[in-house]
């Protein structure tokens, strides 16, 4: 659910990234913990929706993004309504599905950089503890950089092997892991180049 | 942005580097004093491994490498702050989600007002205003090498080594970049298979099969070079 950044004006844009993260964490907890029944739960998902649009997002990429969860929706909810009831698959799947698109509101509306800031802000304490805050924060940002460029990879390796007549498989994942590592060890070598390790 | 014109000597003694008991590299001694300084060769031939010992990302197996008077065995850091290095894929080198970010990582542990205005600078100096929040990956093969350049100038190194900036970009892409690196002011080392960039250097070394084989002008080494390919 790690979406990228849309350039806003809103209050939810302009809305500094610590308060914001903490406010959202809050609804999220709420969401989490409150012992939601059909209506409540209702509200809680029409709620955050609603979030979409006070952050001036059109309504194309709350669309998508609640299509990015189909699949999740679909199992879990299937699931659900055939083990235990309809009731409590639509209040698990909308709890769920509220967290999810919660969390890509966030990424949606705060830049990376401002995010993995106060990451690093609340990591500093734990410098005693040996935690290097730095060093996580780049770890994370190299992670959310690199799923992008390993799903280019998976594409390159798919339309090679589409090109050649072989069926996709598990083969793909060895040549996938080959490409993935030798990029890693090229990150490296740029993190070296540019003096960060 | 741009550092001062500051061409120092980049010196090799006797440097050999080995893989896996394979040479890669064999005596290799130059003095380079030039501006613009081409590498040329064919593939295999130790070029790249040349351009990573002038910024300590390879360190010599026997001899010594010596760069603006930074050993880069002994200064190693104090090296990769003053050498910047451009990576033949882009993508290799973008190490945060958007372009501004990345540029703002190089220049980490400055205050923010100046982070945000250089950012801004180099963002507009290579036409990237546009980009700066979009994902690094939606950039265009010759933005991404753009970014990847502007990520090294904005630390404005004194020597620049480029390891085949522009294979894997089209005409107009490989002429800006090729354009922006030879009107740097700082000194800049060349990788490159693109003769006529070669051509427009002060200054070429031409590698085959690890060792160093001619240095001088570019048109001299060119016509070494294309001899040998017959």
């Amino acid at each position: 659910m790690i979406q990228s950044y849309r350039l806003g004006a809103s209050i939810v844009h302009r809305m500094s990234a610590g308060p914001k993260l903490a406010l959202f964490a809050v609804l999220a907890l709420v969401s989490s913990a409150y012992p939601h029944d059909g209506w409540s739960v209702t509200v809680s998902l029409v709620v955050v929706c609603t979030l979409y649009l006070v952050a001036g997002l059109p309504v194309r990429v709350l669309i998508a993004e609640i299509w990015r969860l189909r699949w999740l929706v679909l199992v879990l909810g299937t699931a659900l309504w055939i083990f235990v009831s309809p009731l409590t698959a639509w209040i698990s799947t909308s709890r769920v599905a509220s967290l999810l698109l919660l969390a890509a509101l966030l990424t949606i509306t705060t830049r990376m950089g401002d995010l993995l800031a106060v990451l690093h802000r609340m990591l500093r304490p734990l410098r005693r503890l040996g935690v290097d805050a730095d060093a996580v924060a780049m770890t994370i940002s190299l992670t959310l950089t690199m799923i992008p460029v390993v799903a280019g990879f998976a594409h390159a390796v798919r339309e090679a092997q589409r090109a050649r007549g072989v069926r996709p498989g598990l083969r793909t994942t060895v040549p996938l892991m080959v490409r993935t590592l030798r990029h890693a060890d090229e990150v490296g070598d740029a993190l070296a180049a540019r003096g960060l390790v | 942005m741009r550092s001062e014109t500051a061409v120092g000597s980049i010196s090799l003694d006797g440097v050999a580097v080995e893989r896996e008991g394979r040479a890669i590299l064999r005596d290799v001694s130059v003095e380079l004093t030039a501006q613009r300084i081409a590498v040329i060769g064919a593939n295999g031939s130790g070029k790249s491994t040349f351009a990573r010992l002038l910024n300590g990302l390879v360190l010599p197996d026997a001899g010594r490498v010596t760069v603006h008077d930074l050993d880069s065995r002994r200064d190693t850091k104090a090296l990769r702050r003053r050498v910047g290095f451009v990576f033949t894929d882009p993508q290799s080198q973008i190490l945060m989600p958007t372009p501004a970010e990345d540029l703002a990582l190089s220049l980490r542990g400055s205050p923010r007002t100046e982070i945000a205005s250089r950012v801004a600078g180099a963002l507009a100096e290579h036409g990237l205003t546009d980009r700066a929040d979009v994902p690094a990956s939606d950039l265009s093969g010759g933005q991404k090498q753009l970014l990847a350049l502007a990520s090294v100038l904005i630390t404005e190194p004194r020597l620049i080594v480029a390891d085949e900036p522009t294979t894997l970009l089209d005409l107009r892409n490989s002429r800006r970049v090729s354009d922006l690196l030879l009107a740097l002011p700082s000194q800049v080392v060349i990788v490159t298979h693109d003769l006529d960039l070669a051509a427009r250097c002060d200054h070429a070394v031409l590698f085959d099969a690890g060792s160093l084989l001619a240095a001088g002008t570019p048109d001299d080494v060119i016509a070494e070079y294309r001899g040998r390919c017959g």
